[in-house]
């Protein structure tokens, strides 16, 4: 029982299976430190909110979780805050173009297929290869074999572009375009699917950008507080599409949700978390799958024609 | 002038007259009718609503209880709205919306109530004329190069029955004693805002004899009406209290939770 009516998205939902969803998504992230959008829109989809509205109140309570996670990195001195600004400008580009994407494909009729499409492939390519190198990393582990040590940073094509910055909390000296152009691809992802997007940008900085790995963190949860913000306020004037008393639920939720998931982390080892994590991307991505495959139960469906639009 | 003057004095002096001549014969019978909320709050709790239409007929000439010779029929109708219908089709493997057509002009909220089957209470072209009926609804024009295919219209009947924006309810008004009736219908959750009005009919041997209207408001009361008003008209404001909202959040989180 206890439905609550939600004012913009205009249906009626369970209280209590609202603030399961954010407790679950805030449990999860604070188990494997990641934003959990990732998991959430799809989870809000497949319990009948509209995508539109799914996406943007994703991307506000993902706005709740970076603030506290980027708070805890930032009394360890692990933000570099000149990167976060770059990345944070390019981020608004894109976020801005992915908006009006979704904007221009709700009003014909494609955005539940275009948003599941673009899930299906990152969730896929990113389980994917979580799958293979968390059971890889099992493996040696098993065998004894110590964990590889990554390579120092050598010079690649991208020390050859212009417009060059320095970094140097990251110790970096490097051209503003691929963090600029890493920071736009960020905020469409954002955008589009309702995520902080951590899951391109640390891996981003990491091979791309070749950052030390402790800010790597901490930079990327301080650009995704304003990346997800940006998104959420762009929802809101372009398509009214943010509900906040379903975000207000969520975020409830997920603070409680955090705080246990947090303990539940630190018991488990990284691969396993890695291991659990994929296998759960996995399984979202063959969900979002089906539902584009197998033939609907009802070939029409209505929609609303938005005035002016 | 003065001829004008008279014929005017004429007038005036018969116009009384003729009423008393007209109100002689028994008098024909008159619907009245009202609806038992006519504001109707949308809050928090709201999960959809039941209201109660009812109304009497003054001159009723029925012989006996629940043996009248009449038929009511009532008709809800919500504020129109456009709205597009599109029909899924396989591309390149995956379903996705193919054709559409949009209807300008659809009541958000349709229901007819009847004593009993409407389609034996009056004839089809009076029904047609009073738009009674799911077949008898005007949606509209709808815009030429688009597909004229039938299923658009029938589908979108079907998925608003489905929803329960439009019902066709026959024996849902019931009499009682000589000249009163009731009867009630239900709003769904997703009952789109604005002014409803009701009409009843009266009937008597498929001929309309009288006809009656009243209207409702639907409305967003409370903190639902405030966040609606914000967000559809202070979107940026609006937009930056969910944001002030997510960020207090996480620093209270923060601040609570932190274990350094």
């Amino acid at each position: 029982m206890l439905q609550v009516y939600l004012p913009v998205a205009e249906i009626s939902v369970n209280l209590l299976v609202m603030l399961g969803l954010g407790a679950a998504i805030g449990f999860l992230s604070g188990m494997f430190g990641v934003g959990g959008g990732f998991l959430l829109t799809p989870l809000l989809m497949f319990s009948g909110i509209p995508p539109a509205i799914a996406v943007a109140t994703g991307a506000n309570q993902i706005v709740a979780s970076s603030v506290s996670g980027a708070l805890v990195q930032w009394r360890r001195g692990n933000i570099d805050f000149r990167m976060g600004l770059v990345l944070i400008i390019g981020g608004v580009v894109g976020a801005l173009a992915g908006v009006l994407l979704v904007g221009l494909l709700s009003r014909l009729g494609h955005a539940d297929v275009f948003i599941s499409l673009v899930y299906v492939t990152f969730l896929g390519v990113i389980g994917s290869l979580m799958l293979v190198e968390s059971v890889s990393a099992i493996r040696r582990t098993r065998a004894g074999q110590p964990a590889r040590a990554r390579k120092p940073g050598e010079h690649t094509w991208i020390h050859g572009l212009p417009f060059k910055v320095r970094f140097p909390r990251s110790r970096l000296y490097i051209s503003a375009i691929p963090p600029l152009i890493l920071g736009a691809i960020v905020g469409l992802l954002a955008s589009i699917l309702g995520v902080g997007g951590g899951f391109i940008v640390v891996p981003g900085m990491i091979y791309l950008l070749r950052m030390p790995t402790n800010v790597v963190i901490g930079t990327s949860l301080f650009q995704i507080i304003f990346v997800t913000a940006i998104v959420t306020i762009l929802y809101a004037v372009l398509n009214h599409s943010l509900d906040i008393l379903l975000a207000l639920l969520l975020v409830i939720g997920g603070v409680i949700g955090g705080l246990f998931g947090a303990d539940a982390g630190q018991r488990l080892k990284g691969e396993q978390l890695r291991l659990l994590l994929a296998v759960m991307v996995l399984a979202v991505a063959a969900r979002l799958l089906i539902g584009l495959l197998v033939p609907p139960e009802d070939l029409y469906s209505l929609g609303r024609v938005v005035a002016g639009a | 002038m003065r001829s004008a003057l008279l014929l005017a004095l004429l007038a005036v002096a018969f116009l009384p007259g003729r009423q008393a001549v007209a109100a002689e014969p028994p008098r024909a019978e008159q619907v009245q009718s009202d609806v038992s909320t006519r504001e109707i709050s949308i809050q928090s709790n709201f999960t959809g609503i039941e209201i109660v239409l009812f109304g009497s007929i003054d001159f009723s000439r029925a012989p006996s209880l629940d043996e009248g010779p009449y038929d009511v029929i009532m008709v809800i109708r919500g504020p129109n709205r456009a709205i597009v219908v599109r029909r899924k089709e396989r591309i390149a493997g995956l379903w996705m919306n193919g054709a559409s057509k949009t209807f300008p002009s659809v009541p958000g909220y349709y229901a007819v109530l009847a004593s009993r089957p409407f389609r034996a209470a009056a004839p089809e072209a009076v029904l047609t004329k009073l738009g009674i009926g799911f077949s008898n609804l005007d949606f509209g024009k709808t815009s030429e190069g688009e597909t004229a295919d039938d299923g658009f219209r029938a589908s979108l009947i079907r998925l608003q029955q489905d929803h329960g924006l439009f019902q066709e309810s026959d024996d849902a008004i019931s009499f009682i004693g000589r000249s009163l009736f009731r009867g009630s219908v239900q709003l769904p959750v997703d009952v789109p805002i604005g002014r409803y009005t009701t009409q009843v009919f009266l009937f008597r041997n498929g001929k309309l004899l009288s006809q009656s209207q009243s209207s409702l408001q639907v409305e967003k009361v409370g903190a639902e009406r405030m966040i609606y008003t914000l967000a559809f008209h202070y979107p940026f404001a609006y937009g930056l209290l969910a944001v002030l909202m997510a960020v207090s959040a996480g620093l209270l989180a923060w601040t609570v939770f932190r274990r350094e």
